[in-house]
């Protein structure tokens, strides 16, 4: 069973289609790539599937369960984690308090008996440090877990907003422009943290990004996005030779230089023929 | 293009004066974000040494002698009458007051210009418990803590459909309704003549009321202090800052907003019933816009995000309304030879209305200077009494900024 199904998605800001009818299945321990240029419709997709938008028509299932309408930390409680476009972190204060705030569902107390100071909250409180502080262990962020968020550079910030998400336990990670702000090589280290990631903790990962590099070496079937449609779906290599695919990037049709490839690679669907052009 | 301008372009070589500083932020700005974060050495804690700790217990033993000793005439060389002990119940009711309206604008990030409707409920509740059911006023305080929470709670509920200034006027229009409705129904609250409230059995005396106070405010404090250390606290604060991290989070961001309100209300009913038993007789115009406006100044102006500061503003406001800063003002001045009347004589104000020009003073003054206000004014003094070095800028780099303050 899938872990994640988006049945025939849309959605319509007035007049513009953010969304058309987007089909996505993600099966378990499987890394998924969404990739597709500025405005294509990845982060509405996102939006849709953890909650902030609800989608026009179409619907969102999570397991087999319908979560279409499901509000956003119901959904987290479910095991959806995911992070934020522009960092989605409290950024006035520190990123051991991140991860504390970050484990509310893991945090076995009624937030009024906490207010009320029962002694079993300071225990608890005490188990919830700790395992934020095994979790940043875990991203190698130790040392910065009494910084200030505001005070630490874009590309930690990426890193502590995983650990963050990580801290709320998730089945399923939804990561939105994780290398974004970093250099080749830290994001060659950022996928080497996906996996080990899957590995140890089973997850499934979906992740947008622009790094068409890391998205190829990590995922292992990768969605590109276009005008709110899928463009082209299928193992990274193809779709990312996919001639729909490199036109949508370059902006013009692919010039065959080499010996002339077959035009739809193996395993790749591509439900359009033409590309209109919707405003973007 | 004109001459002059093309002689002051020509001796330029391009790149090198006017393009050097750009390209040196860049590089600075790239290797801020890719530079690995700097390894933090676990220094050891910074102690103060045997004179340090001394220095330290001399001044937590002054302010101990301050709040608990000196307002109640216990080992005081001097003797304050029993108007000015009432003026010091009054300080710690309001501090009780700030840090209701504190959970709000402060931790939650919610605005609440109905106050006053917050606290007079609870103190017309006590009142009528107590007077007219003749139930003890450990029970009443109960129940008004129990009905700010539930007034509290409703008034949050329509938070949750408008945001900022729109929902800021709701709370305005609450105030106004309570205070010309609620308060107006004569059987339950006495009318224009007011409702007797006796003191509780033990705490008749100004001295013994002050006691009480102080230990209702500390009650209050150690539970916002749970509040901010908890669960709760941490939801608040997240929905406060960006409400979709931390439904990102699994925080039910109307439930915690609406636990907000409730902790709110329960402070307020609090202060209320203090209130009440504390005038011996209210009467509802005590409870008009006046006090709400007053609530927020020294909210704000006691510093937001700072239990102490907020402590020490209401309490600076209450001396201040009761015109026990004015009397002690023009009793320093008169000592100087100037006429002992001087606000109303020499400026042409009188005494009642100082507080009204002195608040909006201090809250600008806070909003352009101090937006942390009187909590990031002591910072230094406060670090110092907790043990850690003086550091006159700390502070400086304060959480609260002036769009925090902003409704």
């Amino acid at each position: 069973m899938s872990v994640l199904e988006v049945d025939k998605v849309s959605i319509r800001f007035g007049g513009v289609q953010a969304l058309r009818e987007v089909d996505l299945r993600v099966g378990e321990w499987e890394i998924v790539g969404i990739i597709g240029p500025n405005g294509a419709g990845k982060t509405t997709l996102f939006n849709c599937i953890t909650g902030f938008y609800e989608p026009t028509s179409g619907a969102v299932r999570f397991r087999g369960r319908d979560i279409t309408a499901m509000p956003v930390h119901r959904r987290t409680a479910l095991g959806l984690g995911r992070t934020f476009q522009n960092v989605g972190l409290v950024k006035n204060t520190t990123v051991a308090a991140n991860l504390a705030t970050a484990q509310h569902l893991q945090t076995e107390y009624d937030a009024w008996t906490g207010f009320l100071g029962s002694p079993a909250t300071f225990a608890e409180e005490r188990r919830i440090s700790e395992r934020g502080a095994l979790i940043l262990d875990l991203m190698d962020l130790s040392d910065v877990a009494d910084e200030r968020v505001a005070d630490l550079p874009y590309g930690v910030l990426k890193r502590v907003e995983i650990a963050a998400v990580l801290a709320t336990d998730p089945d399923l990670l939804l990561l939105d422009e994780p290398g974004s702000g970093m250099g080749p090589e830290e994001a060659h280290a950022l996928g080497d943290t996906l996996l080990r990631l899957r590995k140890e903790f089973g997850l499934t990962i979906v992740m947008i990004d622009h790094h068409v590099p890391l998205v190829t070496r990590v995922s292992d079937y990768v969605y590109c996005l276009n005008f709110g449609e899928v463009l082209a779906a299928g193992r990274p290599d193809d779709v990312r030779r996919h001639p729909e695919v490199v036109r949508a990037y370059l902006g013009e049709p692919e010039e065959p230089t080499g010996p002339a490839e077959p035009v739809t690679a193996e395993g790749v669907t591509t439900p359009l023929s033409t590309q209109e052009g919707a405003p973007a | 293009m004109s001459a002059t301008e093309d002689t002051t372009t020509i001796p330029r070589v391009p790149g090198a004066p006017t393009d050097a500083p750009t390209d040196a932020e860049t590089d600075a700005e790239t290797t801020a974000v890719m530079a690995p974060v700097p390894a933090a050495a676990p220094e050891a804690r910074w102690r103060p040494g045997r004179a340090g700790w001394l220095a330290r217990g001399a001044v937590w033993l002054a302010v101990a002698w301050l709040v608990l000793a000196l307002p109640a005439n216990q080992l005081s060389p001097i003797t304050i009458g029993p108007a000015d002990v009432d003026i010091a119940s009054r300080a710690v009711i309001f501090a009780i007051g700030g840090l209701s309206l504190h959970v709000l604008l402060g931790w939650c990030g919610q605005i609440s210009l109905g106050h006053q409707a917050f606290v007079g409920l609870g103190a017309f509740t006590s009142a009528y418990l107590v007077t007219d059911l003749g139930m003890s006023f450990w029970f009443a305080i109960a129940v008004a803590a129990g009905f700010g929470a539930v007034q509290a709670t409703l008034l949050g509920m329509v938070s949750l459909r408008l945001t900022g200034l729109y929902f800021a006027l709701v709370t305005l229009a609450y105030g106004a309704f309570a205070e010309n409705t609620l308060f107006g129904i004569t059987s339950l609250t006495g009318g224009e003549g007011g409702k007797p409230a006796a003191r509780p059995p033990g705490f008749e005396s100004p001295e013994n009321y002050y006691y009480l106070c102080l230990a209702f405010l500390a009650l209050v404090i150690w539970l916002d202090w749970r509040l901010t250390r908890t669960k709760g606290g941490r939801a608040m604060a997240a929905l406060r800052e960006n409400p979709r991290v931390a439904s990102a989070y699994g925080i039910n961001v109307r439930a915690y907003t609406l636990m907000a309100f409730a902790v709110s209300g329960i402070f307020a009913g609090i202060a209320g019933s203090l209130t009440a038993h504390h005038d011996e007789i209210i009467v509802k115009s005590s409870f008009d816009f006046r006090l709400a406006l007053t609530f927020v100044l020294m909210t704000v102006v006691g510093g937001l995000r700072s239990r102490v500061g907020v402590v020490i503003g209401s309490a600076f406001f209450a001396i201040l309304e009761e015109g026990a800063f004015v009397a002690m003002v023009e009793g320093l001045i008169g000592g100087l030879g100037f006429t002992p009347t001087f606000f109303e004589s020499v400026i042409g104000l009188p005494a009642e209305f100082v507080g009204l020009v002195v608040g909006p003073i201090l809250l600008l003054l806070t909003l352009t200077l101090y937006p942390g206000g009187i909590g990031q004014q002591i910072a230094p003094i406060t670090r110092w009494l907790g043990g850690r070095r003086f550091d006159r800028h700390a502070g400086a780099v304060r959480e609260v900024e002036v769009d925090d303050v902003r409704a």
